[in-house]
Parts: C-alpha cells; sequence; structure tokens
C-alpha cells in the first residue's frame, strides 16, 4: 500500500491542489450567487431567535405596541384534548409557525399560516386579523413536541403585545397521529 | 466477489449513483442557504462567523464534485472530494452523537432534528466515504503513463 502510494503521490498531490481551487471556486461562486437573491444572506449568521428579535423590531417600529393589555387566560400549554376542544368548538386563532409548503400540504382545520421562517411577511397578511385585538385567545403549534418555531412565534407575538397566547405542545406530528381532521390549502 | 467490485460497469453505476447523490445534495440546499445555515448551527462545531460562508459554499462544491463524478470529467479529484466531505461529516455527526446533541443533518435539505435520523446520516456518511475510497483507489489503479 505504501509502495502503491509512494507510486502515486505525485497524481495525490495533484488532486489536492485539484481541490483546493475547486474549493475556491465554489467559495467565490456562492458569495457571488448570493448576491443575486432576493434577500441575500448576510455573511454574519444570526440565530433564529436573534432573525426574529429583529423582525419584531421592523414590525413595532412601524406600529407602535399599545401600552396596557389584559392579562392572560389561556393556559400556557395545551396538550392534545385541550387542544381539540379549542379548535372543534372555534374558541381562538390557531397558528401554524411551520413553513408555508407544509401549512399547504396540510394543516389543524381553520388554522392559519405565520411561518416563523417568514415571520414578518406572515405577520403583515394577517395584520388586521390579528390587531383587531390583541387579548384573543392564540394557540400556536409547529411540527411536533420538539419543535421551536411555535415557541418562537409565541414569544414574538408576546413582544408585539400580545396576551392571550399558548402553545399546542403535541404540535402537527400529535395532530395527524391521533388521526384528526385535516385541512389542505387551496 | 473482488472482480466484480472492480468490474467497469459496477465503478461506472457506482460513480452514477454517488454523484447522482451528491448533486441532488447540492441542488436541495443552494435555494435556501439560511436553512442549511440554521441546520449546521445545531452542530455547535463552527463559530457563527463561518456558518453562513459554509452554508453557501458547500452546496455549490457538492453540486461540482456531482457533476465531476457523474460525467467522469474529473472522477479522481471528485471521488478523492466526496471522500474528504464524507469523513468531515462523519466527524460532525460523531461528534454531536457524543454529546447528546439534537442535530438537523441537513443533508438533503431541511427537517426536524432527531437523534435516529443522526445514526442514519452517520452510517451513510460511512458508506458515501467507503465508495469514495473505493472510487478514488480504481481511479489511482487504472492511471497509466499515457493518461495521468
Amino acid at each position: 500500500m505504501r509502495q502503491f502510494l509512494a507510486v502515486q503521490a505525485a497524481a495525490i498531490k495533484a488532486d489536492i491542489i485539484f481541490l483546493f481551487l475547486a474549493v475556491s471556486v465554489c467559495l467565490a461562486a456562492g458569495i457571488l450567487i448570493n448576491q443575486f437573491r432576493e434577500s441575500p444572506l448576510p455573511l454574519a449568521y444570526k440565530t433564529k431567535a436573534e432573525r426574529m428579535h429583529d423582525s419584531v423590531q421592523r414590525i413595532a417600529a412601524q406600529d407602535p405596541i399599545p401600552a396596557s393589555a389584559p392579562a392572560s387566560h389561556l393556559p400556557e400549554r395545551l396538550n392534545l384534548e385541550l387542544f381539540s376542544v379549542y379548535v372543534e368548538k372555534k374558541q381562538g386563532v390557531v397558528l401554524d409557525a411551520r413553513p408555508e409548503i407544509f401549512h399547504r400540504l396540510g394543516h389543524v382545520p381553520g388554522a392559519l399560516s405565520l411561518p416563523r421562517d417568514d415571520f414578518e411577511k406572515g405577520y403583515a397578511a394577517l395584520k388586521g386579523k390579528l390587531e383587531a385585538d390583541r387579548s384573543q385567545p392564540i394557540a400556536i403549534y409547529c411540527s411536533g413536541a420538539d419543535c421551536e418555531d411555535s415557541g418562537l412565534v409565541k414569544k414574538s407575538l408576546a413582544a408585539l403585545g400580545y396576551t392571550n397566547l399558548a402553545l399546542f405542545e403535541g404540535g402537527w406530528s400529535a395532530w395527524t397521529s391521533a388521526k384528526k381532521q385535516e385541512e389542505v390549502a387551496p | 466477489m473482488k472482480k466484480f467490485f472492480e468490474s467497469r460497469w459496477f465503478i461506472l453505476a457506482l460513480r452514477v449513483v454517488l454523484g447522482g447523490l451528491f448533486l441532488y445534495a447540492g441542488a436541495s440546499k443552494i435555494g435556501n442557504p439560511l436553512a442549511f445555515a440554521d441546520s449546521i448551527a445545531t452542530f455547535k462545531l463552527l463559530p457563527p462567523q463561518l456558518l453562513n460562508v459554509v452554508a453557501l459554499s458547500l452546496p455549490p462544491f457538492e453540486i461540482l464534485l456531482g457533476i465531476l463524478l457523474v460525467t467522469g470529467l474529473q472522477a479522481r479529484p471528485a471521488s478523492l472530494g466526496i471522500t474528504v466531505l464524507a469523513i468531515v461529516f462523519g466527524i460532525a455527526l460523531g461528534q454531536a452523537l457524543a454529546r447528546g446533541l439534537q442535530v438537523d443533518c441537513g443533508c438533503f435539505g431541511s427537517g426536524q432534528p432527531s437523534t435516529l435520523k443522526t445514526w442514519g446520516s452517520f452510517a451513510r456518511a460511512g458508506l458515501f466515504c467507503l465508495a469514495g475510497v473505493w472510487l478514488y483507489f480504481q481511479n489511482l489503479k487504472r492511471r497509466s503513463p499515457e493518461n495521468p
């Protein structure tokens, strides 16, 4: 093996140089392609929570948050049983924090899409409905029990002055596992 | 058996499958670098300053390696590149499993982090590495003085 590698040393060296060049070209191409995107990715990474915070700041700068708001009366977390009753009796708004494409493929009946990954756009679309009453009950869910999207959307809505927020802790996976009714976006 | 694994048709099939997978992996991520950066961040391995740069440059690199391997234009360096990527990826997954992190592999687009999927990705990285090493050495062996 060693002898084989020694004989092939020049070829291996050439391959390594080729790969270094390829990496450099791809680095440049990636950064160049990024400049032509609708919203270029900044070179410094921001966490999901930081990006949500920025979105909330921009929304709040356009519409000042009301100074006082009524106290919350929905429990912080809803299990499947409580959430099912909430949905069936239409006790309040249901928000789907998953990416919009997943919402289109199937969601809890009556749920509105407010994706974590496109919060500002989603919020602008629902603004009229949501801002009419910032104390209305709002239940939020994402893909499962471990996803963080619903928690981040809840935190952002709380920062925007919404007071009656709850998380459906099982998320979409618990809903579908229980074979509950699904709705597909038109 | 060894003869089969060294046969021209097996090498060609391996090249097309492995290259095709890398082509698909790169193409599925290039459109949404932010989601890919979020996936890389779950590994808690790179400093934040590097995450977006890697998320922007890795998908084009995977696409390039895939094209070079499928077409056979530069199959030898491409198989070496795939081996190196599989090793790096295996190390990243291994450290995540050892630290008990819930990571989103992000290999073929983004998904939900899960330990089971991480083990699956770890095994897949091992297979890619084996395939890459095999292709690389077969290419080296077939190198002749007229065709370096």
